[in-house]
C-alpha cells in the first residue's frame, strides 16, 4: 500500500459526494492508502489566485504544509483544478527559496506547521494510469466494461499548462483511454477530448459556456458512445448538470451519461451502488449500468 | 530525407476544398515552412500560404499541424518524417479562410486596436527632465506579454472565440496587459473599465489553449489573469465574473470550503438566482444543492481567516501578487524541475519528442582560420 495524503477539495465534499465515496472505495483496490486531510481549505479554483493572488498562494501553501506533516511524498487530487492550484503553488515555493521563506514565516504565526519537506501534487489518473498503480487497477477491474463505448473527457487543466502538469502530451493524451481499455471498455477517439467544458464562465458567461459545453457532448454522442468519463467533478457538474440548459438552448436532447473516473474504475471492479452512488447524478446513468447487465 | 504532407485546400471563391497529398525531398534540417517553400517552387505553384522572415520573428507563418497552431518556420520536419507519420496541414481557426492556409486577419487586428495598443501620456516627467528610467522587476510584469509577434496562434486555438466570435481573445487582452502593466502608461485605470466589458477579461474560459500554443511564451492566460487581478485590486469588480472570484474568497475565510449554494446569488444577483429556481430545484433532488446551514466548516478555519489578514496587510497586490510566481515558474520547462539533465527530460515514458537538432550526427563544422583569399 501506497500512503498517500488525500484532498478531496470542495465539490467532493459537497455536491459530488459519489465521487468521494467511489474514491474512497476505490483506493485500497490500486493500492493507495488515503490518509484524509482535515484541516485543509478550498485551494481558490483558480479564483482566488485572481482576486487575491499572495492569499491564494498562502492557502494552498497551507495544503501542502498539512500534507507535508503526514510525512507522506504524494498529495493525491481528485480534481483538474484542485491539481493545478496546488501543483502551480507548490512549483513557486519549491523553486524560490525567498517565497517559501516568506510564506513559511506566515504559516507558523497563525499556528500552521511550516511547509519544510516538499511533497509532489498528482492527481488520481495519473496515479492508476502507470506503474503499480495501473498493474493492481487491470488485477482488479475483473467485473469489466465489455461491450460498452466511453469516450473519455480529459478537461482542460489536467493536460495544460503542460510546463506545470506535464504528466502527458497535451494534444495526444493517453492515460484514460489506457484505463478504459484496462477496464474492458472501448474507448471513444473525439477531437473535443482535450477542450473546455466551459464550467469556469458557466455563471458568469453562460451562453459562451453552453457554446463549449456542446462540443463533447455532441461529438461522443454522434460517435456511439454509451457515456463521458472525467478526471474532474467541475467538467462532471456541467457535463451532467447543465445538459438539461443545452436542451433548453439547442432543443437537443443526448442524454448522455457522465462518469467520474473513480466511478468508471469502480463500476469495472465491482463496487457497489452505495460506494458509486449514481443515484447522485442528474442524467441517468441506468441505461450503461442495464447494458452491463449488473 | 522524404517529407510527406496533407495540405487542406482551399478556394473561397468557390468554397471548394479539398486534401491534396505531396510528396517532396527535402534537407534534414528543413522547416515546415522550408517544406511548403518546396511543395511551391518544385510540385504547386498554386499552394497558397503566408511568410516573410523565416526566423520566428515576424508571426506571418501561423497555421495548423495536425489541429495544432505552430509557425511553420519553427516547426522542424525531421522527427515526424523518420516516423512515417504524415501530418494534416490546414489554415488556422476562429479566423475566415481567404485561400488555402492564408486566413483574413482583419477580425484579428480589429480587436488588436481595439486595445489602443500604445503608450498613452500622463505620466509624471521625471524630475530631472532625463528619460523615464524603469527598474527590472518593474519591468518584469510585461517581460512576456512584450515577446508577442502577432501571429495569432493564440486566437487559432481559443475555446471562448470558438462560442463567442466576440471574445476579445487572448492576443488583445495580452498586449492590453503589457500597456496596462507599463509605469510609463497614463490610462490604466480606463483601459481596466473598457477591459472588464461584456466581451473582455470575464469571457475567458481558462482552458490555457492560448497559452500551450503561443510559439514566443507570452503566456496569455497569465496575461488575463493579471489583468483582472490589477482590475479587483482597483476596485473594477462589477462583472459577475469578478463577484464570482471574490465569493470564494469571502467562503475561504469564512468556511474554508466553497459555499456552493450561495455562489449563483452572489454572483449573478438575486433575481436571475429566483428565475432559476427550478433549474436549482432539479439539482437539489439528486443533492447537488448542499444546503448552506449548517454550513461545512474547514477544521482550524480561523488560520485560513488570519492567513488572508495577513496577506491583504503585507503581500503584493493585483498583477504584482501574480508575478511574484513568476521566478519560479518560468525554470520549469515541461515538468523540467531542474535537476534533470534535458537529454534526460526527452527519455522520460511518455516524454515530449526530442527535437531535431541542426547539424547533430553530421561532421563537426569546419572553422576557417583566416577569411579565404580573393
Amino acid at each position: 500500500m501506497k500512503r498517500v495524503a488525500y484532498y478531496k477539495g470542495c465539490l467532493a465534499s459537497l455536491s459530488a459526494k459519489e465521487l468521494d465515496s467511489a474514491t474512497q472505495a476505490l483506493a485500497p483496490k490500486v493500492g493507495l492508502e488515503l490518509v484524509e486531510l482535515e484541516s485543509v481549505t478550498c485551494c481558490g479554483a483558480g479564483d482566488i489566485h485572481e482576486a487575491e493572488p499572495d492569499y491564494y498562494l498562502h492557502l494552498n501553501a497551507r495544503i501542502l504544509a498539512y500534507a507535508a506533516a503526514e510525512n507522506v511524498d504524494i498529495l493525491l487530487t481528485v480534481c483538474n483544478v484542485c491539481t493545478l492550484n496546488l501543483r502551480q503553488a507548490n512549483f513557486m515555493l519549491t523553486g524560490d527559496a525567498d517565497l517559501r521563506a516568506r510564506v513559511n514565516e506566515n504559516l507558523v504565526s497563525v499556528g500552521v506547521p511550516a511547509y519544510e519537506k516538499d511533497v509532489d501534487v498528482r492527481h488520481l489518473l495519473w496515479e492508476i494510469a502507470e506503474g503499480e498503480g495501473y498493474e493492481l487497477l487491470k488485477q482488479s477491474a475483473h467485473r469489466g466494461l465489455k461491450g460498452i463505448k466511453i469516450a473519455p473527457f480529459y478537461g482542460c487543466q489536467i493536460l495544460r499548462p503542460s510546463k506545470i502538469q506535464g504528466f502527458e502530451d497535451p494534444d495526444r493524451p493517453w492515460s484514460l483511454e489506457r484505463i478504459i481499455e484496462a477496464c474492458g471498455g472501448e474507448a471513444i477517439d473525439y477531437p473535443a477530448k482535450i477542450k473546455c467544458c466551459g464550467f469556469p464562465i458557466i455563471q458568469a458567461r453562460e451562453e459562451t459556456a453552453l457554446g463549449e459545453l456542446i462540443q463533447p457532448i455532441e461529438q461522443a454522442y454522434e460517435a456511439g458512445a454509451d457515456a463521458i468519463v472525467t478526471p474532474c467533478p467541475l467538467c462532471h457538474l456541467s457535463l451532467d448538470a447543465w445538459q438539461s440548459k443545452l436542451k433548453k438552448a439547442t432543443g437537443r436532447d443526448f442524454n448522455m451519461p457522465i462518469l467520474h473516473l473513480s466511478q468508471l474504475v469502480g463500476v469495472a471492479a465491482g463496487l457497489e451502488e452505495s460506494e458509486l452512488k449514481f443515484k447522485r447524478h442528474v442524467v441517468s446513468v441506468d441505461p450503461v449500468i442495464e447494458k452491463l447487465q449488473i | 530525407m522524404q517529407v510527406g504532407l496533407k495540405v487542406w485546400r482551399f478556394n473561397s471563391r468557390t468554397g471548394e476544398r479539398e486534401l491534396q497529398e505531396y510528396e517532396i525531398a527535402a534537407p534534414e534540417e528543413a522547416t515546415l515552412l522550408d517544406c511548403l517553400d518546396i511543395v511551391k517552387d518544385q510540385h504547386d505553384g498554386t499552394l497558397a500560404y503566408r511568410k516573410s522572415c523565416r526566423m520566428m520573428i515576424c508571426g506571418s507563418c501561423g497555421m495548423r499541424m495536425d489541429g495544432a497552431a505552430v509557425l511553420a518556420c519553427k516547426t522542424r520536419m525531421y522527427d515526424i518524417a523518420q516516423a512515417g507519420h504524415v501530418p494534416v496541414i490546414s489554415a488556422m481557426g476562429n479566423l475566415p479562410i481567404v485561400k488555402d492556409l492564408v486566413v483574413d486577419m482583419e477580425p484579428f487586428w480589429e480587436k488588436f486596436r481595439s486595445v489602443d495598443p500604445f503608450l498613452q501620456p500622463g505620466y509624471e516627467e521625471p524630475p530631472d527632465g532625463k528619460e523615464y528610467r524603469i527598474d527590472q522587476p518593474r519591468m518584469n510584469v510585461i517581460h512576456k506579454e512584450a515577446l508577442c509577434i502577432n501571429c495569432g496562434c493564440c486566437v487559432s486555438e481559443c475555446n471562448s472565440m470558438e462560442a463567442d466570435p466576440n471574445f476579445l481573445g487572448p492576443q488583445a487582452l495580452a498586449k492590453a496587459m503589457r500597456f496596462v502593466g507599463d509605469p510609463r502608461d497614463g490610462n490604466k485605470i480606463a483601459r481596466l473599465e473598457k477591459l472588464n466589458g461584456e466581451h473582455g477579461i470575464w469571457e475567458c474560459t481558462r482552458c490555457y489553449m492560448c497559452t500551450e500554443r503561443c510559439p514566443k511564451g507570452v503566456d496569455p492566460r497569465d496575461a488575463i489573469a493579471k489583468l483582472g487581478a490589477e482590475s479587483m485590486y482597483e476596485g473594477i469588480d462589477r462583472d459577475m465574473g469578478a463577484k464570482h472570484a471574490n465569493w470564494f474568497v469571502v467562503s475561504a475565510k469564512t468556511t474554508g470550503w466553497l459555499r456552493e449554494t450561495e455562489l449563483v446569488p452572489k454572483t449573478q444577483g438575486i433575481i436571475s438566482a429566483i428565475k432559476q429556481t427550478r433549474f436549482a430545484l432539479d439539482l437539489a433532488r439528486k443533492g447537488k444543492v448542499p444546503p448552506p446551514f449548517p454550513p461545512h466548516v474547514a477544521k482550524n478555519v480561523k488560520e485560513s481567516r488570519r492567513l488572508y489578514e495577513l496577506t491583504t496587510q503585507q503581500g503584493p497586490k493585483g498583477y504584482m501578487g501574480i508575478v511574484q510566481g513568476e521566478h519560479a515558474l518560468s525554470r520549469l520547462a515541461h515538468g523540467h524541475t531542474g535537476e534533470e539533465t534535458l537529454a534526460e527530460i526527452y527519455e522520460r515514458p511518455g516524454a515530449f519528442k526530442r527535437p531535431f537538432i541542426a547539424g547533430e550526427e553530421l561532421e563537426a563544422p569546419v572553422f576557417l582560420e583566416k577569411p579565404p583569399e580573393r
